[in-house]
């Protein structure tokens, strides 16, 4: 992560934009795939990474790193545009439309369909879940610590780890549901 | 498939990032992103100026019905549109402090749903309890403003029954709108406004803001 200076008082200046477009290519990708959890198009994932990249543009000169890191400030900011999105255009009632090969890219060597196949139902599972358990997977899955994913979301990091095992269990019920209903 | 294993599979995902970049850059060069702070501080601004201007309109009504007090009807007109004008102040007041709470967007998830739930609910209930009495406001306003400007009182000079008359309609006008509300609610409608505006006054948006709130709640228990 790139050094931050505490407050910013450059408000749009030439050296507030270069610190935060570096900040930006460094962390594109949890906005992406904040984008991907909360959108149901590709076209409507790409306006809504723009509408975060705005969002944390206009936030960015409040930014102080001694109150908060700058991911755990991104986090808040990509999340709650995100919800705000979700509700504003009435997603939270509708599946999304999985990620296709299209907006995809798996790792080099990994056979293409099978992976594929797994990551279409890692996000059909978080489809189903509403905006705020959607945001704690994604930062467990985001591999953050239950202090952070506390400090994101505003709970405890005790409530965050019944949450998590909460929807271990729920997962754990449907596959063995899926594999027995497959089996019969 | 375990939580866990997900976990390793989400890691080994990378997204397309193909365009994101030049997007910003071109949003950058065309000062769009200059022009998102600016449109904040013109919405900012302007609660503040519609805050000054009930302001005003109180301190005219004030000294209306101050200059009116012997005429029973005028003064009844003035205080009815002075207790209007403070309750516009206090929507306006609150919203800008509920707004500036809100605009940075860097709150606790939690925190910030439920603080733009709440401004949602002040909204709708503020614009239907200060929108819909111009059903009859508007008589009250030109009756005030008449006396003012040229000094003819068209309850006292034309009909009170007239007059009554009119604000009956108003009444009923106020109630079609919302009988209509419950009966476009849920229709596919093609402006934006006319569907929010259905929305709010059919209930629709407070019961998914109470939706909403109850889902902080439950989220915060669990």
């Amino acid at each position: 992560m790139l050094a931050t200076t505490g407050m910013r008082t450059d408000m749009g200046g030439k050296p507030d934009q270069q610190r935060f477009e570096a900040l930006w290519r460094e962390h594109r990708g949890i906005v992406l795939k904040v984008a991907s959890v909360y959108a149901r198009s590709a076209e409507e994932r790409l306006d809504l990474a723009q509408e975060i990249g705005a969002q944390l543009w206009r936030s960015f000169a409040s930014f102080d790193e001694r109150r908060a890191k700058f991911s755990t400030w991104l986090y808040r900011i990509a999340l709650n545009v995100a919800i705000s999105h979700l509700r504003r255009t009435g997603g939270e009632a509708e599946r999304f439309e999985p990620l296709d090969d299209g907006h995809l890219e798996t790792i080099a060597g990994e056979p293409a369909a099978e992976p594929d196949e797994r990551l279409a139902a890692l996000h059909a599972f978080i489809g189903e879940l509403d905006a705020l358990n959607r945001a704690l997977i994604l930062l467990y899955l985001e591999d953050r610590s239950y202090a952070e994913i506390a400090e994101v979301l505003g709970i405890s990091a005790t409530n965050v780890a019944t949450k998590i095992n909460r929807i271990k269990q729920e997962l754990r019920g449907r596959m063995t549901a899926a594999t027995v209903t497959g089996g019969a | 498939m375990e939580l866990d294993e997900m976990k390793q599979l989400w890691a080994r995902m990378e997204l397309r990032q193909d365009g994101m970049e030049a997007l910003l850059r071109q949003d950058f060069r065309e000062r769009r992103m200059d022009q998102a702070r600016a449109a904040l501080r013109r919405a900012l601004r302007w609660q503040a100026l519609e805050l000054a201007l009930w302001l005003g309109f109180v301190v005219w009504v004030a000294s209306f019905w101050a200059d009116h007090r012997q005429v029973t009807h005028l003064l009844v007109i003035g205080l009815v549109l002075h207790v209007y004008g403070v309750a516009a102040i206090w929507s306006c007041a609150t919203q800008l402090l509920l707004l500036s709470r809100i605009y940075l967007f860097d709150a606790p998830v939690l925190v910030q749903q439920r603080r733009l739930a709440q401004l949602r609910r002040f909204r709708v209930r503020s614009s239907l309890a200060l929108g819909l009495p111009w059903w009859f406001l508007w008589l009250l306003v030109s009756t005030a403003g008449l006396v003012q400007l040229t000094g003819v009182d068209i309850y006292a000079g034309g009909s009170p029954a007239w007059y009554w008359a009119t604000l009956g309609v108003g009444a009923l006008g106020m109630g079609a709108c919302v009988w209509l509300a419950h009966h476009l609610a849920g229709q596919p409608l093609r402006s934006p406004m006319l569907r929010r505006m259905v929305e709010d006054m059919s209930g629709r948006s407070l019961r998914q803001v109470a939706e909403q709130l109850d889902g902080i709640v439950r989220f915060e228990r669990e």
